[in-house]
């Protein structure tokens, strides 16, 4: 196992430093740097200097091995829309909303779907199974803005039952969960669903039933075990791409958090912000992966008991 | 002074099972009447479709009904009506009365716990036993079913031991509640030759050491020729015929049975042309009329296209249900 | 007279990883070892063993759908072996095969008329219309009637689209058809229907065929020699009643005696022994009595005409 985990970080460095090459590149592929336009545009002689002391005029490579090596260091540089601080501490202060609520919105999501999920293999094409198939598939297609405005305007508006917006006291926090839960919720309910519905039809179950336990027996020991091992190792990567803000539901709420930076240090050509936040979903993503891959070998008997005996 | 009848372990009458498709309905088993005896063993001979495994599942209630429809004039096991039981006297039954070991042992265990785990909850479901009881009972059998590393199998998961191995640990997790009848739907089809021979024999012994009835289903007559004292051939859902086994071989009296009799290949005297049985299988969502044979029988005539013949006995042990046979 | 098909010293590894460690370490798995094995023209061969014996491995390599790791394989005296795909190409034209499968062997998007008539079409043999009409002859030849042509497989019960696959194999009139396990899915009423089948067209066109199989019973009425795999080797090889009434290797025997007896006054209680038994008990023969020379290895010994079995002879 020490040597599969090893190996794996190997590539995860290897994967790092290759995205890192790609997105600098993609990043300095759009034209014009961050002092170029903008409401007050500046002197060319202004410009100049400042490019200059942000190293912009140097090479591209010379500009990469500058950040990288910082990078190394925890030093992300400092964001040019927001000079005042380190891109780290703009990071720490973005990143609590998004977290709390993105984070907040999958452990909510995640167990409701299971349970609808559960609830419609049981009763299979009843209306329970109709009604959760419904949600679940409304949750997926539904874009998440729309469904951000539907909330605002049926619990804030007419029922006037919570605020629309903002961040601050608990109750601002209520719709954008339930607008960050509905994709945990829908995916589950459609994924624990066809898993049982799978593992349901298995001829083990059949055997299960004919040794004589009940039938709640073999749902809960036997069939919900067996459809838990992929569902386990799908729900880091979620969490992570949820916990990471979205930009409509953040935009939307009017909730300060990361979502909205990602487009706009792009735009702005914020260059270390920017690189920042790739490199932190990049990471993030592997170690996700790589923590669900070792949770599933360990979960799987057939990778953790080994291979044929007799 | 007539004795009272004994109730067999086994007792279907005019059995039916059907299941609705979308494109019409599958008539898996047509009006089947049987019986098993106890301690007596009994081999269903009869081909994909024949309704011989339907007919077994039914007993145990293991169809799921919606969708199959089951219904018939009787159909007992150890003297409960199974269609009146409620499911926690089926669940009760089930194991500890009646067990059943499956054909495909790869597929027949939960791979995420081990064999021994999965005995011990057999045993613990049916009595109450605490674990490392149960454990030491499923260790004993095992060694019963000739596994020579029982501590080993028991910490096993299924994917780590071969098919051998794996039908061996179905067969003492079936015997583990010492139940009065065990049904074996094809245990050894899937099984290397050598393999399917030390199984039948060791199902036959244990059959005898443990005084239970036993039900072979099995497609193969020369499995039946091994294990069963008596034998119902069936075909298109129906019973053809039902003899000791030692009659059906001498003097088979249904022509199908006849028919499969003669196109057994191995029978000696090198390379031949075997006596084949023309035809295909009957469709069971659209069966024949009348005998369900007849579309390939070699001495059908108008009557057997009009209606099913009645099974007849010869008022001993033998039935056939043929009209050349009135 | 050339052998239709002819297999020399052929073995095949796999390389299986050792678990653990930096880096991958392999070891090498032997699953053919060292197989010496001839069709002779217009005869029937059974290559029989049981699971892990490496007869469906061989006949792969016959074919060369696997690659042998050693050894040669002779298609009418020719040894293609390391033949490149062009060289090759004229020579799978010669060589067919059947599965135990017949439901994934035929593709579910084609009529039956374009399964059959697929191999003309790939070894360009004759214009679209008369490529329908040989292969629609051949739907006939093997019992189907010629409107199956247009159906597809979906719609034919097993025995039926196991016709169609011998159609489809023999329409480029090999020499060589190689079966592997025709008969194993299918219901015992129509396993009869295709060993007839099988008989009749090699007794016409004079065919070879290379029968695997597990099934005996199967292979005592249709094979005219069978050669008995154990552990990726043949163990015994001869004619096939001298096979059934004189086998000479335990492990043969072993086989033997597992057959289901075929009435129920034959029935006989039976002693197994363990593979690693059967392996161990290899036949020993004096130097002295066989006239042979002695060598610590087993390997295969004449015994009486076409009859030979593994021994070691002191």
């Amino acid at each position: 196992m020490i040597p599969f985990i090893l190996r794996r970080l190997i590539s995860v460095s290897v994967t790092f430093v290759i995205v890192s090459i790609l997105i600098f590149a993609m990043m300095h592929s759009i034209p014009g740097g961050p002092f170029d336009a903008g409401d007050m545009p500046l002197p060319p002689e202004v410009r100049a200097t400042l490019n200059e002391r942000y190293g912009l005029d140097q090479s591209l490579f010379t500009q990469y091995i500058n950040y990288m090596s910082g990078v190394l260091r925890f030093d992300f540089g400092i964001p040019f829309q927001s000079p005042g601080e380190t891109v780290l501490e703009l990071l720490g202060r973005a990143w609590v909303p998004s977290l709390v609520l993105g984070g907040l919105g999958v452990l909510i999501g995640t167990p409701l779907g299971i349970l609808l999920g559960i609830a419609a293999a049981l009763r299979r094409n009843t209306w329970v199974d109709y009604l959760a198939s419904a949600v679940a598939t409304l949750g997926l297609t539904i874009p998440v803005f729309v469904t951000s405005m539907i909330l605002i305007l049926v619990f804030a508006v007419w029922l006037d039952w919570v605020p629309a917006s903002g961040w601050g006291s608990p109750d601002k926090w209520i719709l954008p969960i339930v607008a960050y839960a509905t994709i945990p919720m829908a995916t589950y309910a459609r994924y624990t669903r066809s898993a049982m519905l799978d593992t349901l039809n298995k001829p083990f179950v059949t055997v299960l039933r004919a040794k004589g336990l009940s039938e709640t027996r073999i749902i809960y020991q036997h069939v919900l075990r067996n459809s838990a091992i992929p569902m386990v190792t799908v729900f880091l990567p979620m969490f992570i791409g949820t916990a990471t803000g979205s930009i409509f539901v953040e935009a939307i709420f009017r909730v300060p958090g990361l979502g909205a930076y990602f487009v706009s240090s792009i735009r702005t050509r914020d260059y270390p912000l920017e690189m920042a936040l790739m490199l932190m979903l990049t990471v993030m993503f592997c170690l996700a992966y790589l923590i669900s891959d070792i949770l599933y070998a360990w979960l799987n008997p057939r990778i953790r008991a080994g291979g044929r005996k007799g | 002074m007539s004795a009272s009848p004994v109730t067999p372990l086994v007792d279907i009458r005019d059995l039916s099972v059907s299941f609705p498709q979308h494109d019409g309905v599958v008539q898996a088993v047509r009006g089947v009447t049987l019986h098993v005896d106890t301690g007596e063993s009994l081999g269903i001979v009869g081909e994909s479709g024949s309704g011989k495994s339907v007919s077994c599942m039914a007993v145990l209630r293991l169809l799921r009904s919606p969708p199959a429809r089951i219904e018939a004039t009787a159909l007992s096991l150890g003297g409960v009506d199974m269609i009146a039981a409620d499911k926690r006297q089926i669940a009760d039954m089930r194991g500890r009365v009646a067990a059943m070991i499956f054909q495909d042992p790869m597929t027949a265990f939960d791979p995420v716990f081990t064999i021994g785990q999965q005995i011990v909850e057999t045993i613990r479901v049916h009595r109450a036993v605490s674990k490392a009881e149960a454990r030491s009972e499923a260790q004993a059998l095992l060694t019963r079913v000739e596994i020579r590393n029982p501590a080993s199998i028991l910490d096993s998961f299924p994917h780590q031991l071969s098919g051998g191995m794996l039908q061996r640990s179905m067969i003492a997790m079936a015997l583990s509640c010492r139940p009065q009848i065990l049904f074996a739907d094809e245990p050894t089809t899937a099984l290397d030759v050598t393999v399917q021979a030390q199984i039948l024999q060791l199902i036959k012994q244990l059959q005898a050491e443990f005084g239970m009835g036993l039900v072979m289903v099995t497609h193969d007559l020369g499995v039946v020729a091994e294990t069963v004292d008596r034998v119902v051939v069936m075909y298109g859902g129906k019973v053809m015929e039902q003899a000791p086994v030692q009659d059906i071989f001498d003097t088979p009296a249904h022509p199908y049975t006849r028919a499969l009799l003669a196109s057994m290949p191995g029978q000696g005297g090198g390379r031949q042309r075997l006596t084949e049985i023309p035809g295909a299988s009957p469709n069971p969502a659209n069966p024949p009329t009348g005998c369900p044979f007849h579309p390939r029988c070699t001495v059908a005539d108008t009557r057997c296209t009009a209606a099913m013949p009645p099974l007849q006995g010869n008022g001993l042990d033998r039935q056939a249900a043929c009209w050349r046979l009135t | 007279m050339t052998a239709a098909l002819e297999l020399r010293g052929l073995c095949k590894s796999y390389p299986l990883r050792e678990p653990g460690g930096w880096l991958p370490r392999y070891r090498q798995l032997p699953v053919v070892r060292d197989v010496d094995l001839t069709v002779e023209r217009n005869s029937i061969v059974g290559l029989v063993g049981e699971s892990g014996s490496g007869k469906t491995t061989t006949g792969m390599m016959a074919l060369r759908l696997t690659q042998p790791t050693a050894g040669s394989v002779f298609v009418g005296g020719v040894d293609i072996t390391s033949m490149d795909a062009a060289a090759l190409k004229p020579f799978r034209a010669r060589m067919q095969v059947v599965f135990q499968d017949s439901y994934s062997a035929l593709d579910p998007m084609f009529t039956l008329a374009q399964i059959v008539a697929e191999p003309l079409h790939i070894h360009g043999l004759g214009t679209t219309r008369e490529q329908t009409k040989t292969a629609l002859d051949w739907l006939e030849r093997v019992g189907l009637h010629r409107s199956y042509g247009s159906r597809y497989p979906h719609e034919l019960s097993g025995g039926q689209r196991q016709r169609v696959a011998i159609a489809r194999a023999l329409v480029l009139r090999p020499d060589v058809l190689i079966a592997d396990e025709p008969t194993s899915a299918l219901d015992v009423s129509v396993k009869a229907q295709i060993i007839n089948l099988l008989q009749d067209l090699q007794a016409e066109m004079g065919l070879s065929i290379l029968f695997i199989s597990h099934d005996l019973s199967v292979v005592r009425s249709l094979t005219d020699k069978v050669a008995v795999m154990f552990n990726g080797r043949i163990v015994e090889e001869a004619a096939t009643e001298d096979i059934f009434t004189s086998a000479q290797h335990p492990y043969t025997r072993s086989l033997l005696q597992a057959i289901p007896v075929l009435n129920p006054r034959d029935r006989k209680d039976r002693v197994f022994r363990s593979r690693e038994e059967l392996e161990a008990d290899i036949p020993r023969l004096s130097a002295a009595d066989t006239g042979l020379t002695p060598a610590d290895v087993p390997r295969l010994i004449p015994h009486g005409p076409g009859h030979r079995f593994e021994a070691i002879v002191q």
